[in-house]
């Protein structure tokens, strides 16, 4: 009688163990999709949203921070490489984070390795050309997320920050001849 | 019983098994307790390739968009500093002394890692908050009553955590986060 059920349980642990593995492999691309969609609602594709500061009543994403303002851009690279020209924000910490689909950061560059500049970046995948004058970053897919942190020492601050961190551009690269 | 019966019984059985072990295990908070340093629990390979996918799919529930170590690194306490639960009900003196980073704040979250609503609408007490001593110690509390000094309001929260941020950590912190002098969490006392 148990005979019978042994292949029947080994076959039931094989696909729990796929079944747990492929529940850990989807999570991130799941959540990552439907951050990328509740945050590309406030901005098209390749433009930076320049959202508030998060409080109780607003909270784009779990685990913000109350203490930074946040600009996220939703970027698409099918259509060819997308620039960054991220402005600088004199006297305090600020950076410029690069996600993909998956989660995992492709790029961090900070006011620590701008030395105070802006930072130009070119997010691009296997083939594509950045052009002169920006650092390039590979991307193994083409969907993915970019964010801007700025420090704020206290909430008073945020308008002065704001009409800065406006001037920070993400695009399409413009198509050549 | 026929053996396709069988089959079908152990493999749905699998199927909802091994999906809820690692919604489990995913739901189980910021950290997979590789690195703990008191009531504080962090990981090294936060947002890199590096990270295994248990740790990416906890990253991704609980704190999407983290930074790698060498720009930020996170401590989350769910716990006091004797072991027991953080509990909304209760108040708590948090103290500490320089910590070795260019930036720090703790904010308070419930659940996967939401702000609390709260009367004073404060959510975190960033390093510019607290005044240091002469020996660079500082201190705030953490209480659902209005406290004197500086108050980080638990709100309504029942259960929450702490996240400490630590930006640009130093060489040490990074490589060595278990060994890091990090905040200690004293329970006061209950409601």
């Amino acid at each position: 009688m148990m005979r019978r059920w042994i292949y029947p349980i080994l076959a039931g642990g094989i696909v729990a163990l796929g079944a747990y593995q492929a529940t850990l492999l989807a999570t991130p691309y799941a959540l990552m999709s439907a951050a990328m969609t509740k945050i590309g609602a406030q901005a098209p594709a390749n433009r930076f949203a320049f959202s508030p500061m998060a409080t109780v009543d607003n909270q784009p994403i779990v685990r913000p921070s109350p203490d930074l303002s946040y600009s996220t851009c939703v970027f698409d690279l099918t259509k060819g490489p997308v620039l960054l020209d991220v402005a600088p924000v004199p006297g305090r910490y600020w950076s410029v984070s690069i996600f993909d689909a998956r989660t995992d950061v492709a790029a961090v560059r900070s006011d620590r390795d701008t030395r105070g500049g802006p930072a130009r970046l070119a997010l691009m995948r296997q083939g594509q050309k950045a052009p002169s004058g920006y650092e390039p970053v590979l991307l193994g897919y083409d969907r993915g997320l970019a964010l801007i942190r700025i420090l704020l020492a206290n909430p008073s601050e945020f308008p002065v920050v704001d009409a800065i961190r406006r001037k920070s551009t993400c695009k399409q690269r413009p198509a050549t001849n | 019983m026929k053996a396709w019966h069988r089959y079908a019984i152990t493999i749905a059985l699998a199927l909802v098994g091994g999906t809820a072990f690692a919604v489990h295990q995913v739901r189980g908070g910021l950290s997979d307790g590789r690195v703990s340093n008191g009531p504080w629990e962090t990981g090294k390979s936060f947002g890199t390739v590096d990270a295994s996918s248990l740790t990416r799919a906890k990253v991704a529930l609980s704190g999407l968009l983290a930074l790698p170590a060498k720009e930020a690194m996170y401590f989350t306490a769910t716990r006091d500093s004797d072991g027991r639960a953080l509990d909304g009900r209760c108040t708590y003196d948090v103290r500490g002394g320089k910590l070795d980073g260019r930036w720090w704040s703790v904010t308070l979250y419930e659940g996967e890692g939401w702000l609390v609503k709260n009367a004073a609408n404060r959510w975190s007490v960033p390093a510019s908050a607290v005044t240091a001593d002469a020996q660079g110690r500082w201190a705030f509390t953490v209480s659902p009553e209005m406290q004197a000094g500086i108050w980080l309001p638990t709100g309504s929260a029942k259960a929450f955590d702490l996240t400490l941020r630590l930006y640009h950590p130093s060489s040490d912190v990074i490589g060595h986060p278990e060994k890091a002098k990090l905040p200690v969490i004293e329970r006061k006392g209950c409601a």
